[in-house]
């Protein structure tokens, strides 16, 4: 399984996390290439039919950044995407789809760091876990 | 569906194409379902490029572009502007990251082409779906309502009379100029504070744009930005303000005694008063409760004695109803009530003071005339300054009130000045002098003050007092020499921690503003808009947002009518973000759960039809209303699910 390239969807919030994907744009940090960003203007946007849909398309992992919580651009998004999270953490292992392949994580726009170090180490976790297998 | 897209990808100079094969992804992308054609340019955002793009679009018309470039966040806006010149509704385009998130942080160039592949291929999807969107225009209203007639509201009240605009300066007391008119001197200048106050209270009252409407509170505040409806109670004053010339022939008379609010209980006052000497308006006001007519006695003795008719004890509460497009709050703060620290035995001790208290026995208005004098009449040979009382301590307030340590030094200069002979202790815990001033102010001071010791203890709030042989005994631990110590003094002083006023809470649910852990009003989590709030249109300034002093109150009044100024300007109308949601009133349960999720009370809910509807002004265009609609009858305009799904499976189908 060492040739694995886990393909990853990241829901990633306008005003933090993806301006922290940004910066570590600018500050010319590289990472691992799987995470593919989807842009929305609040985590609180989330849907939980996102993820089903992705991990439906093949995702074999999906993460979703948002503001730190008391940071959220639209006051408290991030805490309704937390309330989503927590659920949907426990129906996706009805369907077989181990938990640790759903990551939810805080990272501002200043967090180039925290954002590189979260990327890959989501990518290493699904790697191990290998491909994701449902029946359809 | 049949779409013409065309794809425009950017090599910014070499940036995009050093790590990402340009030719292979715009081959690629000139295949991709409905795809007319794909071209690429050095540079898309100089001169050059826009006028390329512009061109190209008019000639090859395509129903929608999707560019391949930096960071949307950067650029989106530029290339909507283009795509309006070229004749294309801006938002049928989507913008590719291939430089912050691709090209600058990826190593291996053939994951990066690969990856710049996956997106343009989501991207080509997703545009496909989007509709034209267009940004509305309302009518909106540039008067405001100032709540709080304090330095902060009157400088806001004042600089937006001055540019024409109507105010409505709405002051709960009876009298205008906030705690300021309170205060003898001011740190750092020592300038007299209400001289300093008083010709903006001048020019408050006679300005035609501002009416000011004293002992009133805001009650219902409906609306949004541009178009608030303000509901303000104006409290019966019984002393018509217009027939008044203030000259206090209805005091004396008056036989009614109470203890004076505005002097702490320091002084008396009759049931008709005025607030303060030289309050304005200059004109008393008769205390309901306390009154003896309207306790169902037959006294009229205020009445009589009024030369000019002004007593109308008929005079009754009113509702005035004012539209406005904005809105300050600027209500000011209150001290805390030492009491609840046990070991000050504030209210058991007759000499133990709070500063505001204090304050006031260094003002010639105050109930000494400036006289720092004991509750029976003697000068103190010894006074004590406590310093951080319920600031900086986790059981009580954990903020720094910011301005304790300069008035503790201003006391220290004007003890000196007025008893030269007192011996004064200060307990301090750390200094804290910010500003271009403030240590210079204290370095001044802790010069010519020789009769002053500086005692530094290890914490706030760990000192006892005790009352032993009519003296006042504090026991301590100097932290410098680590010794236990006692003193005794005449005469103690506690710097108390600047909170919030009591109705914080009815005014922040009044506008539904965030009150934050410490019981302030909250800003924009943004360190450039410290006067803004979550709801646009409501402004804070002033010590609602927090402890400062009256410089910087004052500042952010003028910062508050700033953005109010360049927000709301006559005959230019509200310009709305097309990205918001919708409701289909055929598939809305009216469940309601989106109207307690909204944080910006944008959605309500129609009884009649028994659905969801949302105000575009107020909507933001986040989107947690339609992530968590269970019947899917929300959209989110630029962001629906078809739109985002679409872009999902294009990333994932390469």
């Amino acid at each position: 399984m060492n040739n694995f390239e886990p393909k990853i969807i990241g829901i990633l919030c306008n005003w933090c996390s993806y301006a922290g994907a940004d910066s570590a744009g600018t500050s010319r940090k590289t990472y691992a290439p799987n995470v593919n960003v989807v842009r929305v203007m609040c985590s609180g946007r989330v849907d939980t039919q996102f993820i089903l849909k992705a991990f439906k398309e093949g995702a074999d992992g999906v993460l979703i950044l948002g503001c730190h919580p008391g940071d959220c651009h639209y006051k408290e998004g991030n805490y309704k995407a937390l309330r989503r999270y927590k659920l949907l953490k426990k129906a996706i292992t009805q369907f077989g789809i181990e938990e640790e392949r759903l990551r939810l994580d805080w990272v501002s726009a200043a967090e180039s760091d925290k954002f590189v170090k979260v990327v890959n180490e989501f990518t290493e976790t699904i790697k191990k876990l290998g491909p994701l297998n449902i029946k359809k | 569906m049949n779409k013409k897209i065309g794809v425009y990808i950017c090599s910014c100079g070499t940036n995009i194409s050093d790590v990402i094969d340009i030719e292979e992804v715009v081959n690629f992308a000139s295949k991709l379902e409905n795809v007319v054609y794909a071209k690429s340019h050095k540079f898309l955002c100089s001169e050059d490029g826009k006028n390329f793009l512009t061109e190209d679009i008019k000639q090859q018309k395509p129903d929608c572009v999707v560019i391949g470039a930096c960071t949307p966040r950067e650029l989106e806006n530029t290339f909507r502007k283009v795509l309006e010149q070229a004749g294309l509704n801006p938002y049928l385009f989507q913008m590719v990251n291939l430089r912050e998130q691709v090209a600058w942080t990826t190593q291996d160039k053939t994951q990066a082409t690969q990856k710049a592949k996956r997106y343009i291929k989501a991207a080509v999807k997703r545009v496909a779906l989007h509709e034209p969107l267009e940004k509305k225009e309302i009518e909106c209203n540039t008067d405001v309502v100032v709540i709080g007639a304090g330095p902060a509201g009157l400088e806001s009240a004042i600089s937006l009379a001055k540019a024409d605009r109507k105010v409505y300066l709405v002051e709960k007391q009876p009298n205008i100029g906030g705690k300021a008119v309170k205060y003898e001197d001011l740190f750092p200048t020592m300038e007299c504070a209400p001289c300093a106050v008083a010709p903006y209270l001048e020019e408050v009252l006679h300005h035609p744009n501002i009416e000011l409407l004293t002992s009133s509170e805001v009650e219902e505040v409906v609306g949004f930005f541009g178009n608030f409806d303000v509901k303000i109670k104006k409290n019966a004053r019984y002393v018509d303000i217009e027939k008044c010339i203030g000259c206090g022939a209805c005091i004396e008379p008056c036989p009614v005694s109470v203890k004076s609010e505005f002097e702490y209980g320091l002084t008396d006052r009759k049931a008709i008063y005025f607030p303060v000497q030289g309050a304005l308006p200059n004109a008393p006001v008769i205390d309901k409760e306390n009154c003896l007519r309207f306790k169902g006695q037959d006294c009229n003795l205020c009445q009589q004695a009024c030369p000019f008719g002004a007593i109308n004890y008929e005079d009754k509460d009113e509702i005035l109803e004012k539209k406005v497009g904005a809105i300050v709050v600027a209500t000011g703060f209150e001290m805390l009530d030492p009491s609840i620290i046990s070991n000050y035995q504030y209210k058991v001790i007759p000499e133990v003071y709070t500063s505001a208290e204090f304050e006031r026995l260094l003002a010639a208005t105050g109930p000494t005339g400036g006289n720092i004098l004991t509750k029976d009449k003697k000068q103190p040979e010894s006074i004590a300054i406590i310093h951080c009382v319920g600031s900086r301590d986790e059981n009580y307030k954990e903020y720094c009130s910011s301005v304790c340590c300069l008035y503790a030094t201003k006391f220290i200069h004007m003890i000196e000045k007025k008893l030269p002979e007192a011996k004064v202790y200060d307990f301090y815990v750390d200094w804290c002098l910010p500003g271009r001033d403030g240590q210079t102010f204290f370095d001044s001071v802790k010069e010519h003050a020789k009769n002053t010791s500086f005692i530094r203890i290890p914490k706030p709030n760990e000192v006892n007092i005790s009352q032993k042989d009519g003296k006042i005994v504090i026991e301590y631990t100097d932290v410098n020499t680590n010794n236990k110590g006692q003193i005794s003094v005449d005469m103690v002083v506690l710097c108390t921690a600047i909170v919030p006023p009591k109705d914080t809470e009815k005014i922040a649910k009044l506008l539904d503003l965030p009150i934050r852990k410490d019981g302030f009003l909250g800003a924009m989590q943004n360190a450039l808009t410290t006067v803004s709030t979550t709801i646009e249109g409501v402004f804070i300034a002033g010590c609602i947002q927090g402890p400062k002093d009256f410089s910087s109150s004052v500042t952010q009044g003028a910062a508050a009518s700033g953005k109010i100024l360049s927000a709301l300007v006559p005959g230019r109308k509200l310009e709305l973000e097309p990205i918001t949601a919708e409701v289909n009133e055929k598939l809305c349960g009216g469940c309601k759960v989106c109207i307690s999720l909204c944080p910006y009370k944008a959605i309500s809910f129609d009884e009649e039809k028994k659905v969801a509807v949302i105000n575009e002004v107020l909507c933001k265009g986040c989107g947690t209303c339609v992530g968590a609609c269970p019947s899917g009858a929300i959209r989110g305009k630029h962001f629906t699910t078809e739109e985002i799904f679409a872009e999902i499976e294009g990333v994932l189908s390469l």
